[in-house]
């Protein structure tokens, strides 16, 4: 437990300087964001005010300020998008940059006096931190981003927009479900996604060519058992109670995460190639 | 004692080791001889469960390798085995964090042996002082058992030098080492057995003492009658 705890941070700060440079991106870009939408949005309703000599009670009618006019705007989403797409590409590269280049740390790492599958754990937590971390910085982020356009839009321009409205928006709305269950959900199945490309990953370490057939395969196993319950219930429509879909993902989810992990454990103990 | 027995090996199509038996003792120096591409590197991966044997058995004291091993045995490749952005004093506090085998007094004299400056970073030094740094991060464990890959190749001649008194020193003293090369002159001098390798098999397999005293022959002769059969 105490290797795997210091393997987790040790992974950690070995990403630390880019997630740093992640976070310091989505900060300033969406607190720039929110002072130009929202600058923007009032010098056009001023122009268009001016040029059609409306009142703000007229113009409010056909087009009043919303919160979710900059949490649309790419000012608010391009971060969010290049960070999930960073940490995408970090869930390959968080095992290959122990391969590759002059760097050859996997030695040191597979000789370390631990379980192996604790690197694993440690790889796999380390990417869920890092997603988790993010979300929380994106909460945090929100309630600043509504003081900015709150100072910036005067109340008569604005419809009302309360915090939890956000989660009406399709980015807010995907990154954030609205229920603990709906949030769970959605998190386990991302670690366990993760946890079948870290297997599919060790399978290409192992053997080589062969692996990374051997990767696909097994990686798509998994995902066919793990929808295999929602498939059902669209096939069977009405067939089964939500519980009992409820429950059957459930299953299939700890055979398919309780698997990625014995077949890692089995990979690094016996077959890893360094 | 470390048994390797009866290992076989294959890579591709390419049957590396081919049965391949020896063993190394506590308080010896082995040397794995043989040219470059016969599985001496193979075979310490091996032992070190850092590659999968197709068959035959590696015992250290009796014992298959497990977790508990890597405190008892270790591995020095030819290559630095740290993160190139670390400090060499960064090093040193991974080592102890994970090893209980660590010896942080041992390390700061090796530190002071090799005339390594702890603040330098990996990635800033020179080809000899990466390979001490590899070298003394093996060495500073106390284990029963190091084995070492080439440690002379590729590095200037003091460096040499250094590295190879410290066979000859309490550091190397009581532990049992295998190590690799395929220029013998450098240690001729220093080890105990010699085991002659070629396509993953023992040729020769013998102690370099009772050879010279017995039959007034060097490594390199032993070699030339071996490999020129």
């Amino acid at each position: 437990m105490k290797s795997y705890l210091k393997l987790v941070h040790f992974e950690i700060s070995r990403f630390f300087k880019l997630y740093l440079i992640l976070i310091g991106l989505t900060v300033v870009s969406q607190l720039i964001g929110a002072v130009i939408v929202s600058k923007g949005y009032m010098s056009s309703a001023e122009k268009v005010m001016y040029a059609n000599q409306l009142s703000v009670s007229k113009y409010i009618e056909q087009s009043a300020f919303s919160f979710s006019r900059f949490i649309n705007s790419e000012w608010f989403v391009m971060p969010i998008v290049f960070c999930i797409a960073m940490l995408m590409i970090y869930v390959f590269f968080i095992w290959y940059r122990d391969w590759f280049g002059k760097n050859t740390f996997i030695y040191r790492l597979l000789m370390l006096p631990t379980e192996r599958i604790n690197i694993y754990f440690a790889k796999l937590t380390t990417i869920m931190l890092l997603v988790l971390g993010l979300i929380t910085l994106q909460i945090l982020l929100v309630p600043i981003e509504m003081q900015i356009v709150n100072g910036i839009v005067p109340a008569d321009f604005r419809t009302n927009f309360p915090f939890y409205g956000i989660y009406d928006q399709e980015i807010w709305g995907f990154l954030y479900p609205n229920t603990p269950v709906g949030f769970i959900l959605l998190y386990g199945i991302g670690l366990i996604f993760v946890a079948i490309l870290f297997t599919s990953i060790l399978f290409e370490r192992s053997f080589g060519l062969k692996g990374i057939f051997c990767g696909i395969v097994y990686g798509m196993f998994s995902f066919g058992v793990l929808v295999a319950p929602l498939i059902l219930a669209v096939s069977y429509t009405g067939y089964f109670y939500p519980l009992e879909i409820y429950l059957m993902e459930l299953v299939t989810s700890i055979i398919v995460l309780g698997s990625a992990i014995w077949i890692a454990n089995h990979l690094l103990k016996h077959k890893i190639r360094v | 004692m470390i048994e390797v027995k009866n290992v076989k090996k294959k890579y591709g199509r390419k049957q590396v080791l081919n049965g391949l038996s020896f063993t190394a003792k506590k308080g010896e120096i082995t040397c794995l001889i043989g040219i470059n591409g016969v599985g001496k590197t193979t075979i310490m991966k091996a032992i070190m469960a850092l590659t999968p044997i197709n068959s035959g058995e590696i015992l250290i004291d009796g014992e298959k390798i497990r977790k508990e091993s890597y405190d008892k045995i270790t591995f020095i490749p030819d290559t630095i085995t740290m993160l190139p952005q670390m400090k060499i004093a960064e090093a040193f506090a991974f080592m102890a964090d994970f090893y209980k085998s660590w010896n942080p007094q041992r390390a700061e004299e090796l530190l002071k042996f090799f005339k390594l400056d702890p603040t330098e970073r990996i990635a800033n030094l020179s080809k000899g002082n990466t390979a001490k740094v590899n070298m003394l991060l093996g060495l500073a464990l106390d284990v029963d058992y190091l084995l070492m890959d080439e440690p002379f190749s590729g590095i200037d001649i003091f460096s040499r030098e250094q590295i190879a008194e410290v066979f000859t020193s309490h550091l190397i003293e009581d532990r049992g080492v295998i190590i690799t090369t395929h220029e013998i002159n450098d240690i001729e001098h220093l080890i105990d057995r010699a085991v002659l390798i070629d396509e993953g098999e023992v040729l020769k397999d013998f102690s370099v003492e009772e050879v010279r005293e017995n039959e007034g022959k060097s490594v390199v002769d032993v070699m030339r009658e071996v490999y020129r059969r």
